[in-house]
C-alpha cells in the first residue's frame, strides 16, 4: 500500500493552488454523485420489484438529514458539470491550460457553480422548512 | 503572445494512437459528459428542487412514466450517467491501486456491478410501477 500512501501524502504537499483544489473537488463530487446514483437506481427500482418499499425509501429521503445531504448532492452535480465543461473547453483551446489563465477559470467555475447552487439551495431549504418544520403554512 | 512558453502538446500537436479500451473509455467520458450536463441538471432541478421529494410518491412515478418521453429520458439517464460514473470510479481506484493484477480485478468487479445495477434499473423502467 506504499503507493497509496505516497499519493495521499502528495495531495497535502503538492502546492497546485486552485488547479489542485479543482482536481480534488472534481474527484470528490464525482465519487459522491456516483455513490448516490447507485443507491438511487436501486430505490427507484423498488417501484417495480417491491412497490411497498418505495414509500419507505422516500420516508428516509424526506428526513432533515437527507434533505441537507440533498443540498450537497446538488452542489456535487453542479460543480462536476461546470468544471467538466471547463476541462472540455480547455482541451479545445489549449491556451486556457496556461497556469494563470487556468487559475482564473477555476475561480470562474466555482463562481458559476455558486451562482447556480445558492438559489436552488434557498428553494430546497424552503421545502424543508415547509414539510419538516411546518413553516410557511406547511 | 506567449506561444513560445507552450509545450508542443499545448500547441495542439496531433498524436496518432491506435484506439484501445482506455482510449474508447476516455472518449465515452467526454462525449457522455456533454449530454449529461443538460440531462442531469434538468432531472435534478425538476425532481429535487421544483417538485421535491415530499411530493414524490408511487402515483407521481406512475404519472411520469405514463409519458413515453420521460421513460426514454430516464433510460438515457440510466445508460449515460451510471456508465460515466462507474468508469470514473474505475479511473479513480486504478489511480490509487497500481498492481496490474488488482487493477484487472477492480475493472471486472466494477463491470459486474455496473451491469447488475443497470439491468435492475432497466427492468424497473420498462416494467413500470406495479400495483399490489
Amino acid at each position: 500500500m506504499a503507493y497509496l500512501k505516497t499519493t495521499l501524502i502528495g495531495y497535502t504537499h503538492y502546492k497546485g493552488r486552485t488547479g489542485q483544489f479543482s482536481f480534488l473537488l472534481h474527484r470528490l463530487t464525482g465519487l459522491g454523485t456516483v455513490l448516490f446514483l447507485a443507491i438511487h437506481i436501486m430505490d427507484t427500482a423498488t417501484v417495480y420489484f417491491f412497490p411497498t418499499l418505495y414509500e419507505h425509501a422516500l420516508a428516509i429521503y424526506r428526513s432533515t438529514l437527507f434533505g441537507v445531504a440533498e443540498i450537497g448532492l446538488v452542489f456535487c452535480v453542479l460543480f462536476h458539470g461546470t468544471n467538466g465543461l471547463r476541462i472540455a473547453i480547455s482541451d479545445w483551446f489549449p491556451r486556457l491550460w496556461e497556469s494563470e489563465t487556468e487559475h482564473n477559470w477555476n475561480l470562474v467555475t466555482l463562481a458559476i457553480t455558486l451562482v447556480l447552487w445558492l438559489p436552488l439551495t434557498g428553494l430546497m431549504i424552503r421545502n424543508l422548512l415547509i414539510h419538516n418544520f411546518g413553516l410557511f403554512g406547511g | 503572445m506567449a506561444s513560445q512558453n507552450l509545450s508542443p502538446v499545448l500547441e495542439g500537436a496531433k498524436v496518432n494512437l491506435k484506439p484501445n479500451f482506455e482510449n474508447i473509455a476516455w472518449k465515452w467520458m467526454r462525449y457522455s459528459a456533454v449530454l449529461l450536463i443538460p440531462l442531469v441538471w434538468i432531472h435534478v432541478i425538476l425532481q429535487d428542487v421544483l417538485v421535491g421529494v415530499h411530493r414524490i410518491n408511487l402515483d407521481y412515478v406512475t404519472l411520469r412514466w405514463a409519458t413515453a418521453g420521460w421513460r426514454i429520458y430516464d433510460v438515457l439517464l440510466l445508460s449515460f450517467a451510471f456508465a460515466h460514473g462507474m468508469n470514473g470510479l474505475r479511473q479513480v481506484l486504478t489511480d490509487y491501486i497500481h498492481p496490474p493484477k488488482w487493477q484487472r480485478v477492480i475493472s471486472w468487479l466494477i463491470l459486474l456491478l455496473w451491469l447488475t445495477i443497470t439491468a435492475i434499473g432497466a427492468v424497473a423502467i420498462i416494467g413500470g410501477v406495479r400495483r399490489g
